[in-house]
């Protein structure tokens, strides 16, 4: 007997006992469901997290922070330049697995334009703070080495800045515009796009509006970057800082930030180590650093990730257990009630294996069936999330999904025929016959 | 070579503590064309008997050969396709399947002879016309009166073409009339040249066939023609 003929018999054996399939099939359409959805679930947070740890610039990003000196050595402390250009310049051309350098400098200042006006923190970068921060450009572009060079007066502002400054205005249109930094001009050259994370994004979609209190209320990791005010390192120097410290020259004025990129994530531990070496010098030895980096914070991240899925998962495939023990019941009910047919079949010329075959096939049929509906169900689920939680990380169904959980479900099935199909198999044509 | 010889054939079962012996060193031999009955009261035998020449059952002990193949120590795989091969058989209690339709019961034996579906149902279809059921192809068993059920089951029976044909009892559920027509199809057999095994406690049942085995008491008592 081949398999096609087995499934026949399966499916009309299925479709004379709707009811009692159905119910069996809960079990499975319950677990494919709920672990379609926990997948699915996961999967959007995984996404969601990932884009987010992108956006803020990823391991990749280390942050070179000052750190107290211990007070045993504080006399060592004035020996130390602090962090300066020099810095920098050491990291560029002695840790080559750094690809991106970005000192800055930073001025609270009043920045204007036309009859607007607002306090803001300015910053003096480098064309690699682009790289570093991860960031991308609406209109025009961002700041180049000849801006630097020359110290010319360029600002490329954040979409934030953008809207404060001149509301209602295209960014395309801002470009070319002039910009006030206390009271020097300067011309907007570039403006950055608005960063914010996926729920908010469909959150506008969905054409809901922010209350200010709701929003001043949550941590927005995206504000630095949606308020930045860029300009030339060089500019930022001679215009608002020389004046301040006659004696600083632009490689030795204190940075009030220094970020790198590493290059190839697979050397991050080697990379960190040509940061220090290289600051070792520059700083002359005092341990007054320190180097910021996101592996806790994303570990932690990936971690409760992880957690969530394994969790889920366990509870999903606790179901579809439950739900192949259903099938295993109804398999055997259905045996004891077929045991006259199965004689009948044995008796002209049905091999114990064609009536295992049998067996096995209606109940693959079983869980395959409720896996398919299981499908549809979860479908409807995500669905009815969306509409309650719409805040939330997007579920996202993959086929991968999909096709894990049917394919459990079958294996469910197949285990769980596998004792009533042996029991169907071994029995003696001449009882089975007799049977009433 | 005889289609069916047993030498010294028992059968014995266990039920509990106690040994029953169905069948006591039975030697028998039939031939290719014969028309045989085993009577006998119930008891006797004679089911455990046709057991064993129907292959639904191996010996415990003797020598037992059917259609040239030795069964002796068979599996049950083994009795499965001699059985499916060579034997038909035709119940008192018809045993069609009730959810199949007379197409699909007909065809049975040849879904487990491994045939593609065409060649299944255009020998099915021949199978039922030839016992005159040619307009209730896609009937179901309980659409059909009692002596169309048993011309189902002949034609599943026959529908591998098998060289014995069993009958258990196959009038008992029957009127007489019915009964009358569906011995006559027995005969038709024998006569195209089919060995027919009848089974019954009937006489005169019995009597349609040109030999009887009686069987007493798990051995063959005696053999006559009537």
């Amino acid at each position: 007997m081949n398999i096609f003929v087995a499934l026949q018999i399966g499916l009309r054996e299925i479709a004379a006992h709707k009811f009692r399939s159905v119910l069996s099939m809960l079990g499975i359409v319950l677990g494919v469901s709920s672990l379609i959805s926990t997948l699915a679930l996961t999967t959007g947070i995984e996404r969601g997290t990932r884009a987010f740890m992108q956006q803020v610039g990823g391991l990749e990003y280390v942050n070179i922070v000052n750190k107290e000196i211990s007070s045993a050595k504080f006399e060592f402390w004035n020996l130390s330049p602090g962090r300066t250009l020099r810095d920098a310049m050491a990291i560029k051309a002695t840790a080559p697995l750094i690809s991106h350098v970005s000192p800055e400098l930073g001025l609270g200042a009043v920045i204007a334009a036309q009859d607007h006006s607002d306090r803001k923190f300015v910053r003096g970068v480098f064309p690699d703070y682009f790289v570093v921060g991860r960031h991308e450009i609406k209109a025009g572009r961002f700041l180049t080495d000849l801006d630097v060079e020359r110290g010319l007066r360029s600002a490329v502002i954040g979409d934030e800045i953008a809207s404060i400054l001149w509301p209602g205005l295209k960014a395309e249109d801002i470009v070319g515009r002039q910009i006030r930094i206390n009271d020097s001009p300067f011309e907007v050259v570039g403006v950055l796009p608005k960063y914010e994370r996926d729920e908010e994004k469909r959150r506008r979609d969905a054409g809901k509006v922010e209350t200010p209190s709701k929003m001043s209320r949550r941590w927005d990791p995206f504000r630095g970057k949606n308020e930045a005010i860029l300009i030339p390192f060089s500019t930022m120097f001679y215009e608002f800082r020389a004046g301040a410290f006659p004696l600083d020259s632009m490689e030795s004025v204190r940075l009030d930030g220094l970020t790198v990129r590493v290059g190839d994530i697979s050397k991050f531990r080697a990379a960190l180590d040509q940061i220090r070496a290289a600051l070792e010098i520059t700083h002359r030895g005092v341990d007054d650093f320190d180097l910021d980096t996101r592996e806790e914070w994303f570990d932690r991240m990936e971690s409760s990730i992880r957690a969530t899925k394994l969790s889920g998962g366990l509870i999903a495939t606790i179901s579809l257990v439950v739900g192949g023990i259903g099938i295993m019941n109804i398999m055997l009910a259905s045996i004891s009630e077929r045991v006259r047919e199965i004689g009948i079949r044995l008796a002209v010329g049905a091999m114990g294996r064609d009536i295992f075959i049998q067996i096995i096939v209606e109940s693959v049929a079983i869980a395959f069936i409720g896996g398919l509906l299981g499908v549809l169900a979860a479908i409807g689920l995500m669905e009815i999330l969306k509409m309650l939680a719409p805040t939330e990380n997007a579920p996202i169904m993959t086929l991968g999904g999909i096709l894990f959980s049917v394919g459990f479900a079958i294996l469910a099935g197949f285990l769980s025929g596998i004792y009533p199909a042996l029991r169907a198999s071994r029995l003696n044509p001449i009882s089975a016959l007799r049977y009433e | 070579m005889s289609l069916i010889h047993l030498e010294g054939v028992s059968k014995f079962y266990q039920v509990g503590d106690q040994e029953i012996r169905a069948l006591d060193s039975v030697d028998l031999r039939i031939e290719e064309g014969e028309f045989v009955s085993i009577i006998g009261p119930s008891g006797s035998g004679k089911s455990t008997l046709m057991h064993l020449l129907g292959c639904l059952d191996a010996p415990t002990s003797g020598r037992m050969e059917i259609c040239g193949n030795d069964l002796s120590k068979a599996s049950q795989n083994r009795l499965a396709s001699v059985r499916n091969r060579e034997i038909g058989f035709v119940f008192q209690a018809f045993n069609l399947l009730p959810r199949l339709d007379v197409i699909h019961n007909v065809e049975l034996p040849l879904v487990y002879s491994g045939l593609p579906s065409a060649e299944r149902r255009a020998r099915a279809e021949k199978a039922a016309r030839d016992v005159g059921l040619g307009d209730r192809l896609a009937n179901r068993p309980v659409q059909l009166s009692g002596g169309q059920c048993q011309r189902v089951a002949i034609a599943r029976a026959l529908v591998n073409n098998p060289r014995i044909v069993f009958g258990d009892e196959p009038t008992g559920n029957l009127d007489s009339a019915t009964g009358e027509m569906i011995l006559q199809m027995f005969k038709d057999l024998n006569a195209g040249g089919k060995t027919i095994v009848l089974v019954t406690h009937d006489p005169d049942i019995a009597g349609i066939s040109r030999r009887v085995i009686e069987i007493r008491d798990g051995k063959i008592l005696r053999e006559y023609a009537p």
